[in-house]
């Protein structure tokens, strides 16, 4: 299937500087995303899997401008939206929401909730009579599997399913082209999360969205994506559509982390334990190693990893940055 | 069959709320043998931590209190004991891990101030002892350089590395049964089965028994020996784990299973996967609890019976609190 590319980012990077550790030290650079690109096909789901600190939100909020990326391009539609003044990025931001995590945090509590899906109409389409934005509201929440006369209630008295319904509808609003989605269902109770995740699987398909999809759960990347990158301390270390990914992984990474996802086959009768299960914790984003920074975690890491810096390249399958892929 | 080790007979909690008095848990009967893993299982508001939080004689009083049933620990019921006995069965018995280790442990002390904390309360051992105890017990929980991470406070631990030092807390009297109320969520997959790796090692070490809450299936599988599923404070299904992953018997049982996007086998190439099964609705707040079975609204296959009654347990080793499925079996 080959669409049009809504979404194209390049080398894109992003650091922060940290706080002295002393009077006159130099402040430590933290190395968030190191270089990174990929592209989004219109109408699909891009995920962004590692685990926590590998630089996954960090990589889609700046992909968005809402952290600031030092280096890199990102084309939207063909435009780059880091080269935007500040009003034309405004303008812009009518085609690119945000759904987070936490249902809770994200929500204003002193604002009803009606108002809260309405703001960003009163924002961008400041032109629309307030009847027709009020008409939409209505239509939203119908959208989204809530009530109308739910309209005029507090963020508070909704479960965390609901909420997550009201930022989905807040989201949808401006009828947007590019949702990135961080995390949104890893809040919530199981039964709740299939409810949200096949809502948001249909409004992909009523609406054309395209969805860039923020998870550590690969069973929910994988019912949701169509392509997936793997990231570790922010890099991306394979890209490959879902069926390649999930069948033939080729970084010893996604190996992993496929290896460590739960799944019901694998039974505590039948004698199971978790193998290759990596050890410790990844090496700090303020000291980056030289050559591979999965190696020290690697099992089948050798000298080389350890002195030169895998770059991503391409296979049959898709993108891989490994020295000795999986075949 | 060996003795068990823990026996919940009817246990009922209620608080009292500005709506009126609610039942958390509706008379449960649970079985804990020595040496197993326990799963507990149910969304959010099913009464798994509260029937932990009973174990540990915990519920806050008010507005909770133990309403009707025993708990019996090696014979000795703990809804009856006092604040003292109860002080030594915490920790040196009965001992427990939460979801956040972060907010569990005390921010201004270091891990192994902590540990000793606890070695000092239940055994007799001075401060010197205590700190090699420490030590020795982070080297068992397989944390590296631990002489050193004993002087680090939580905020320089990692979140794996915090859970380690809660369990090295929770075991470092020796307990017989060690709660594990959601030890896993909060963390990454791959620092999941560092833990997993670390609890089934100091039960094959100690021989203690767990009783792990959790939510997710993929964990029940990994861990368990056996399986309850709570829903709205009763347990509604209770069978060996691969009764209950193969063969579950309740709708609410199915549609937990069904519902997790799992790692599944490729479709193939474009094709999406199917949708997942939904439960609908929520769980329903406690206090509109009416007669008939609490699952009823959600249920796919309930009829008029049960809005009328509630069902109870039924079944042998396999047990199931279900209308539905009793006309299956018959």
């Amino acid at each position: 299937m080959t669409t049009e590319t809504l979404l194209d980012v390049k080398a894109l990077s992003v650091s922060f500087a940290m706080p002295r550790k002393s009077l006159f030290g130099q402040r430590p650079i933290l190395h968030a995303v190191r270089d990174v690109s990929f592209s989004l096909r219109s109408g699909q789901t891009l995920g962004l899997v590692g685990e926590s600190g590998s630089g996954k939100t960090t990589t889609a909020m700046a992909a968005i401008r809402l952290a600031a990326a030092h280096a890199g391009s990102v084309l939207f539609d063909g435009v780059d939206l880091l080269k935007l003044d500040a009003e034309a990025m405004r303008q812009h931001r009518r085609h690119l929401q945000v759904i987070f995590q936490d249902p809770y945090s994200s929500l204003n509590p002193r604002k009803r909730v009606g108002a809260i899906v309405r703001e960003p109409l009163d924002l961008m389409m400041p032109n629309i009579s307030k009847s027709d934005r009020e008409a939409r509201v209505r239509e939203l929440f119908g959208l989204v599997g809530l009530r109308p006369d739910q309209m005029v209630l507090f963020p508070h008295q909704f479960s965390g399913g609901q909420r997550q319904r009201v930022s989905i509808a807040r989201a949808l609003a401006t009828t947007p082209r590019l949702i990135v989605c961080d995390e949104p269902v890893s809040a919530l109770d199981v039964a709740i999360q299939a409810q949200i995740l096949n809502l948001l699987r249909r409004l992909q398909n009523d609406y054309g969205l395209s969805y860039l999809f923020i998870s550590h759960d690969l069973g929910v990347v994988q019912f949701i994506c169509d392509d997936i990158a793997v990231m570790y301390l922010g890099q991306i270390v394979e890209f490959a559509d879902r069926p390649s990914l999930f069948s033939r992984p080729r970084h010893p990474y996604t190996a992993t982390l496929l290896s460590a996802a739960p799944s019901l086959a694998r039974r505590k009768s039948a004698g199971y334990v978790r193998k290759g299960a990596v050890k410790d914790d990844p090496p700090s984003p303020l000291n980056i190693p030289v050559g591979c920074a999965f190696a020290s975690r690697c099992p089948q890491a050798q000298p080389k990893c350890r002195e030169e810096q895998p770059v991503l390249r391409g296979n049959a399958d898709g993108f891989v940055a490994c020295h000795y892929p999986l075949t | 069959m060996a003795e068990p080790l823990l026996l919940i007979r009817n246990l009922t909690v209620e608080f009292s709320t500005r709506r009126g008095r609610v039942t958390a848990l509706n008379g449960i009967d649970l079985d804990l043998l020595p040496g197993e893993t326990l799963g507990i299982v149910g969304e959010s508001g099913c009464g798994k931590s509260i029937t932990a939080l009973a174990m540990m004689g915990l519920i806050p009083d008010p507005p909770g209190r133990i309403a009707g049933g025993s708990i019996l620990f090696d014979g000795e019921d703990i809804t009856r004991a006092d604040v003292r006995r109860l002080r030594s069965l915490r920790g040196a018995d009965i001992s427990m891990i939460f979801q956040e280790p972060m907010t569990s442990l005390n921010p201004v002390f270091t891990a192994g101030d902590q540990i000793a904390e606890a070695i000092m309360l239940h055994q007799s051992a001075n401060q010197a002892e205590a700190d090699r105890m420490a030590i020795e017990l982070l080297r068992t929980v397989g944390i590296p350089e631990p002489e050193r991470r004993a002087q680090s406070y939580p905020h320089q631990l990692s979140g794996g590395m915090r859970q380690r030092v809660m369990i090295a807390i929770a075991i470092s009297c020796r307990p017989r049964i060690l709660i594990a109320d959601e030890p896993t969520t909060a963390l990454d997959v791959t620092v999941q089965a560092q833990i997993f790796d670390l609890m089934r090692n100091i039960q094959q070490q100690f021989g203690v028994a767990i009783m792990l809450i959790t939510h997710d299936m993929g964990a029940i599988a990994e861990m368990a020996d056996r399986v309850a599923v709570m829903y709205a404070g009763r347990v509604v299904e209770k069978g060996s784990a691969d009764a209950i992953l193969d063969n579950p018997l309740h709708p609410y049982t199915r549609g937990l299973i069904g519902c997790i996007p799992v790692l599944g086998r490729e479709a193939g190439r474009e094709e999406r996967m199917p949708p997942l099964a939904e439960i609908p609705g929520i769980v329903p707040p406690l206090h509109l609890l009416g007669q008939g079975c609490a699952f009823a609204d959600r249920c796919p296959l309930a009829f008029d019976r049960c809005r009328i009654e509630s069902p109870m347990l039924r079944g042998n080793s396999h047990e199931v609190a279900c209308f539905a499925a009793e006309m299956e079996a018959a």
